[in-house]
């Protein structure tokens, strides 16, 4: 029997929790899906067992906050499911998941889809060796299991979250060999007018910066990771100078975190029909929505960073807006909340994720040799010489290379991909969308898809003419 | 020399330490904590072999998207970055 | 405004059929050009499920099917070919049944299917259920890599110096002296006009006041990640609700013909969950141990048919030098052969086999 809902949520981050608790308050029946094992999302992801205590944190005390707000609410918290379809089936949303080894439907008469941002890497020579993780993929990290990624670490990438990966680095215990990012000071200063919306932010980003120089850190504004080295694991990487192009001498090292901002997750919502647009200045493509979360599209709603990066004090607050639209929608009572606050949130996650944008400068780091889709071994030259031939889509590349066809299924190779495709054809990258998103959301054991059956009770039809 | 953010390592308390196998090695981590972390502590960073080109590969996302850390436990793939520990498991590569 | 070129014929819809008439009327000395909408290959051409399997051909195509086949090896690894012979099974007595009868007919159309022991099908492919009532095998069968058709047509049209147009959508096609089309991408002439637009060939005849009644199915297709070697053959189910094969890689195409959600003039169509979920489960019932393995990507395609479900292929009524190709079941593996003799035809040469006129009565089963 399927589990119905008034409102169903898919992601369990600020957006899409505190979605849950808005639609809950209206006197809605919520179930509030996440495949991870608790909610918070990843900003606010929680530790797991393993950690008995440990010190509070910003985001420690916000995701304990945002988890006792869903307990001690009437939303049902669904954790550890991991959504693998979402369809409309007569007037209401059948989810298909998955939790463990079995497998079941959740239905809803609406749905929010907060299902959040995953990270860019820009391909560049040896980031597929073990030892290079993600900026994001180093907090989930800390977050989760208060490990360290190695015990001389260079952290480099775009945007705030180097900084904050630097210092927590150091709160762990580790060795932070140094700091490399290819924005410079000036664009920081560029930025600041927006940030000052965000005092507490911009505080707690002056105290990473200022601890690293103090520790005496080297930070080496306006670089990047151009090689790292290492057959088995990082041994050292190169370090270049993006303006003069000079290469800095190797620096020893075991473990790389690197990031190029985020990409919205905008899979589930593309397969459920809402038009895709193509914005820089929110990560890339991302799916029409309102302020509070509505879409073209009668009983869906988007919010948080799937619908664009904004980060989590945007995510949240669209979250709120977001679950009282879905219940008014539904005929309940819940409060219209101004947007001013949306707005100038909207602002800083914006100006936070031009200065995570990949530069030319940043693009030109990959190399003809660089790997491009890691779950085919694809290397850039494969892409240029399949578009050389014609194709000039990303379905074109991928059908003609499988690239985006492994089990990734495209999720860190597609924008790199649509960046080569654009350079090599003249196109612009907004006429470059992704390739038709298609399910399962996520790998699915077959016999999990499939789900328990009788032989004969399977709907066999007759059979095709002769 | 004054730190602005405290070295906090020694105020942190973790469960107590259990043993699992990794393709057929003893490793130990903490119950419940994710397999990446429990293998990367224990050194154990390249997880799978790509196709076509057989290099090797590790936890990349930490967020299960990637791919990049899957393993087998029980014929089942799964990714060890969503995987926890617990005394005894068997965990084989791909 | 600038004088356009006038092509002897413009073909429209760069599927399978779509390109491989191009090839024949070029070798024929014919000036053509093919536009499609997408990309070449992105419609039922390119996202198919590739089997090559005589076993599921219509006992009257099989003439065609046969030929077909034998294209398909000598385009070999350029379209991802592997015969690898194939086994369609039975798991209960009425399927037995059925699969008796239909296999005889098609062995007596020139398939050389056979019908094999137990023992037989058990040390060829270990892995199968042990429920198999009975299966039929037939050598020929096999597949090629539908995800290729783009890459491959398109590499072929420019070797024979055929003009083509990706993102080019027919919207208009004027008839006085030769043809006019208009498209998203300027105006064309061309002094035939072949329409090879699949699932979209209703609206595409609409323009030139033909009614084509054509349907469409939304088929779908799933695969899984690499695994280890779980199959050697092609596996299909007396039913034809399943058509199964591992390629050289590892991962496993699964099939069967299951429908999906949506129309041509939407899209791409959806996925079905209801529809995939069966299918699944079908290809589980048949290989226990694919269970564990992930199901990475389920995809739809369109794939087209008028009544009595044989091809549209021949003239188009009632408008001198147009003409019409598709709605071929089994077009994969009959398409570039099919695409031969339409070439053949619009040369004005005699085709090898018999083409398949548009305007028949197809309320009865007249070819
Ligand atoms: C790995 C990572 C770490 C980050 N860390 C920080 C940080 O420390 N500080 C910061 O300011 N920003 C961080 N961000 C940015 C982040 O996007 C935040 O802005 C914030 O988490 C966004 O909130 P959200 O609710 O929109 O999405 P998220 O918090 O990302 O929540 C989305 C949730 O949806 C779930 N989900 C998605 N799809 C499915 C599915 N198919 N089935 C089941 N569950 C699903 C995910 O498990 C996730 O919990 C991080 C981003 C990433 C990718
Ligand atoms: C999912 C699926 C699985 C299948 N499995 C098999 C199989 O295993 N074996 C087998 O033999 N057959 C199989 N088939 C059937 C086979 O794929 C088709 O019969 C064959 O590909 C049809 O080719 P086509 O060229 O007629 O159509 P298509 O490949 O669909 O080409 C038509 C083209 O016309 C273009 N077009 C349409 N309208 C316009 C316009 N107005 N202007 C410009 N361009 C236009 C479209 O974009 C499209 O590219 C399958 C079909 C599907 C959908
Ligand atoms: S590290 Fe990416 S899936 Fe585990």
């Amino acid at each position: 029997m399927a589990d119905h809902y008034d409102i169903a949520v898919v992601g369990a981050g600020p957006a899409g929790g505190n979605a849950a608790l808005a639609a809950a308050q209206a006197g809605l029946r919520v179930a509030l899906l996440d495949e991870q094992p608790t909610p918070g999302g990843q900003v606010w992801r929680d530790k797991s067992a393993s950690i008995l205590s440990a010190p509070v944190t910003p985001e420690s005390r916000a995701g304990a906050a945002l988890r006792k707000a869903i307990e001690t609410s009437a939303v049902t918290p669904l954790s550890q499911i991991r959504v693998w379809d979402i369809r409309l089936r007569d007037d209401h949303w059948v989810l298909q998941a998955q939790r463990a080894a079995t497998s079941q439907e959740i239905t809803s008469k609406s749905l929010i889809l907060a299902t959040g941002a995953r990270e860019y890497v820009q391909p560049f020579p040896g980031w597929t060796t073990p030892g290079v993780i993600g900026l994001a993929g180093a907090t989930a990290l800390f977050k989760q299991s208060l490990t360290l990624p190695g015990k001389r670490t260079v952290v480099s990438g775009t945007g705030p979250l180097v900084f904050y990966v630097a210092s927590e680095i150091r709160r762990l215990g580790g060795e932070v060999a140094a700091v490399v990012t290819p924005n410079t000071r000036s664009q920081w200063a560029r930025a600041l007018p927006d940030m000052l919306g965000q005092p507490k932010l911009l505080a707690r980003g002056a105290l990473w910066v200022a601890d690293l120089m103090l520790a005496r850190v080297p930070i080496l504004w306006g670089h990047a990771v151009a090689q790292v080295d290492g057959a088995e694991q990082v041994t050292a990487l190169k370090v270049r100078n993006l303006r003069t192009g000079t290469d800095g001498p190797d620096i020893a090292a075991d473990s790389l975190c690197i990031g190029h901002g985020l990409i919205p997750n905008i899979e589930a919502a593309q397969i459920l029909g809402v038009a895709v647009r193509h914005d820089p200045s929110l990560g890339g493509w991302v799916p029409d929505a309102a302020p509070d979360g509505a879409t073209a599209i009668k009983g869906l709603y988007l919010c948080g960073d799937g619908c664009g990066i904004r980060g989590a004090t945007a995510a949240g607050l669209q979250g709120s807006l977001t679950g009282a639209r879905a219940a008014r929608d539904l005929g309940r009572d819940a409060p219209t909340s101004p947007l001013a606050r949306w707005h100038k949130a909207d602002r800083f996650g914006r100006a936070m994720t031009a200065l995570s944008l990949p530069t030319p400068a940043l693009e030109a780091l990959t190399t003809r040799d660089t790997i491009i889709c890691r779950c085919e071994s694809l290397r850039c030259t494969d892409i240029i010489d399949e578009v050389a031939t014609g194709a000039a889509s990303t379905n074109a590349v991928k059908s003609g290379r499988r690239a985006g066809m492994g089990p990734c299924g495209g999720k860190y190779c597609q924008s790199a991909i649509a960046t080569l495709i654009a350079a090599q054809t003249g196109k612009s990258l907004a006429d470059v969308p992704p390739p038709t998103p298609r399910p399962p959301l996520r790998p699915v054991p077959l016999g999990q898809a499939a789900g328990a059956f009788e032989y004969d009770a399977l709907p066999i039809s007759k059979p095709a003419p002769l | 020399m004054i730190r602005l953010v405290p070295n906090q390592a020694t105020q942190i308390t973790r469960s107590e330490k259990v043993t699992f196998t990794f393709d057929g090695t003893p490793v130990t981590g903490h119950a419940g904590e994710s397999l990446v972390a429990a293998l990367m502590r224990a050194g154990y960073l390249a997880l799978r072999n790509a196709p076509n080109d057989a290099a090797p590969r590790g936890a990349f996302c930490g967020m299960g998207l990637c791919q990049e850390c899957t393993v087998m436990i029980d014929g089942q793939v799964v990714e060890a970055c969503r995987t926890g520990i617990t005394p005894g498991l068997t965990v084989e590569r791909v | 405004m600038t004088h356009t070129p006038t092509y002897d014929i413009a073909i429209i819809g760069g599927g399978i059929m779509g390109c491989a008439t191009a090839l024949r009327v070029a070798e024929g000395g014919m000036s053509a050009i093919v536009l499609d909408k997408d990309d070449l290959g992105q419609g039922a051409s390119g996202v198919n499920a590739g089997t090559l399997s005589l076993q599921i051909k219509r006992v009257k195509l099989m003439p065609y099917a046969l030929r077909g086949h034998h294209l398909w090896e000598q385009m070999g690894d350029a379209v991802g070919f592997a015969k690898t012979g194939g086994y369609t099974l039975a798991f209960n007595a009425r399927e037995a049944e059925m699969l008796q009868e239909r296999q005889t007919l098609k062995a007596q159309a020139g398939a050389p299917i056979e019908f094999v022991s137990n023992n037989a099908l058990r040390a060829a492919e270990p892995h199968l259920t042990q429920k198999v009532e009975a299966a039929s095998f037939c050598p020929e069968d096999g597949y090629a890599n539908s995800s290729l058709t783009g890459q491959y047509y398109r590499g072929r049209l420019r070797d024979a110096g055929i003009a083509y147009r990706e993102g080019c959508k027919v919207t208009d096609i004027g008839h006085s002296a030769g043809f006019l089309l208009t498209t998203t991408t300027g105006q064309i002439r061309a002094s035939r006009v072949l329409l090879a637009a699949g699932a979209w060939l209703k609206p595409l005849a609409a323009l030139l006041d033909v009614d084509l009644p054509v349907n469409a199915r939304v088929n779908t297709v799933s695969v899984t990640e690499r695994i280890p070697t779980l199959m050697g053959s092609v596996i299909g189910h007396a039913t034809g609700l399943l058509t199964m094969k591992q390629k050289a890689n590892g991962t496993v195409l699964i099939g069967g013909g299951w429908q999906g959600l949506g129309t041509p003039q939407d899209g791409r169509g959806t996925v079905n969950a209801d529809a995939v979920k069966p299918n699944l489960a079908l290809a589980q019932y048949a290989v226990p141990a694919l269970a564990k393995a992930r199901v990475t990507r389920s995809w739809t395609g369109f794939e087209a048919n008028v009544p009595d479900f044989y091809p549209l292929a021949g003239a188009l009524p009632g408008v001198p030098d147009a003409y019409v190709l598709g709605c071929v079941r089994g077009g994969y593996t009959i398409g570039p052969y099919i695409g031969q003799l339409m070439g053949d035809f619009i040369l004005g040469r005699d085709p090898e086999l018999p083409l398949f006129d548009p305007g028949r009565d197809f309320t009865k089963d007249t070819t």
